[in-house]
């Protein structure tokens, strides 16, 4: 039921002389006949709410792109953020673990050859008895071939922290997906605010042509995908089955 | 020999060139996509390519497709070094005429039995 302006003031007056002459039926009366007029107000902006709710839930469903990015993108997002982590880990642990090995090395030859050095100081210096320099040639000849030997230890230990910094372009290659997948559902949503405010009939989006050599970085889930190599021998076996 | 070294990320061809330099290949030059490839790969002087797949620009796979389909270009041995590991793709980069495909993260012995076999093919010729 709607009520005008003018009936709202005579309500209210009828109120008032309803209240100042004692008449506690009539101002009980005037009081519905007021908050009527309030209450079909609020229906009326509820009525509007839930239809525009409606409408945005509707074109909500036609756009299926962001539908599919809370389905599939965002849990793959997750994996994708994971395997960017383990990476790091992974690679920081093994360089770590490269120096770990490589210190000893690098330590042992500067001892041995600080104690050579004072040997060999004191033979120039003559001070030292045939006995004695027997002795020293005899750790010459044994730290010689070490020395040879952990520079090539440490040489290989080096190139495999190098290696090991190949986690940057792995890693890389996965965080500029999830950009992309950021800038996305940041469009998306700002699509989603704008048919909020304003309902408009979009044509609905042609589905995506599936690209099966698209680049797509590292494989997250490799094992998991029959199609996916998941390592250097897979490819070799692959490729020699296509007579390579 | 003059190695070309193509990846979009400054570590990986770093990490490359510093493997190349312990096999003896101590001449390499660099690109980070297909794009600043060509031009350098046309200027000529270029031996050996060595490439990534997943690039902005031009990708590695559509550099292998340009070599492959320029006069001066098409016999320079390819090796893809990527982490694009999909059966197609590797099937793809194959019938485009890759000599060798390394498979991102992978090892020193690796890329020097990749880059052995691709010189014995070649020497075989």
């Amino acid at each position: 039921m709607d009520i005008n302006k003018t009936e709202q003031i005579e309500a209210a007056r009828a109120l008032i002389i309803a209240l100042e002459s004692d008449d506690e039926q009539q101002a009980k009366q005037q009081l519905i006949i007021l908050t009527q007029s309030q209450e079909s107000e609020l229906f009326h902006e509820v009525g509007k709410l839930t239809r525009e709710l409606h409408e945005s839930m509707s074109n909500f469903n036609v756009d299926s792109r962001l539908v599919d990015l809370t389905k599939n993108d965002m849990p793959n997002t997750r994996e994708r953020l994971n395997y960017v982590i383990t990476t790091t880990e992974d690679a920081a642990h093994k360089t770590l673990g490269f120096i770990d090995q490589t210190l000893p090395l690098a330590s042992d030859l500067k001892q041995t050859a600080e104690k050579i050095n004072q040997s060999w100081h004191r033979f120039r210096m003559k001070e030292m008895s045939a006995d004695e320099f027997r002795s020293l040639s005899k750790e010459i000849e044994i730290y010689l071939p070490e020395v040879t030997r952990h520079s090539e230890q440490i040489h290989a230990n080096l190139s495999e922290m190098m290696l090991a910094q190949g986690f940057q372009d792995l890693t890389g290659q996965v965080i500029r997906q999830v950009i992309n997948l950021v800038e996305e559902v940041e469009n998306n949503l700002v699509q989603l605010v704008k048919l909020a405010s304003k309902h408009r009939d979009e044509e609905p989006k042609k589905d995506k042509q599936v690209d099966a050599i698209k680049a797509e970085g590292p494989q997250i889930n490799a094992a998991d995908n029959p199609n996916v190599m998941n390592d250097q021998d897979e490819v070799d076996d692959l490729l020699s089955s296509l007579g390579f | 020999m003059k190695i070309l070294v193509v990846d979009d990320f400054s570590t990986m061809r770093r990490i490359i060139k510093n493997l190349l330099r312990d096999l003896g290949f101590n001449n390499t030059v660099e690109a980070d996509d297909g794009l600043t490839a060509l031009p350098i790969l046309q200027a000529g002087g270029i031996d050996f390519l060595v490439t990534d797949w997943n690039m902005p620009g031009m990708q590695g796979i559509d550099l292998l497709k340009a070599v492959r389909a320029d006069e001066n270009l098409s016999t320079i041995p390819v090796l893809m070094v990527t982490a694009e590991t999909k059966r197609e793709q590797i099937i793809v980069a194959a019938q485009a005429g890759v000599n060798g495909y390394v498979v991102k993260p992978f090892t020193a012995a690796t890329l020097k039995e990749k880059i052995d076999k691709i010189f014995e093919r070649i020497d075989a010729q």
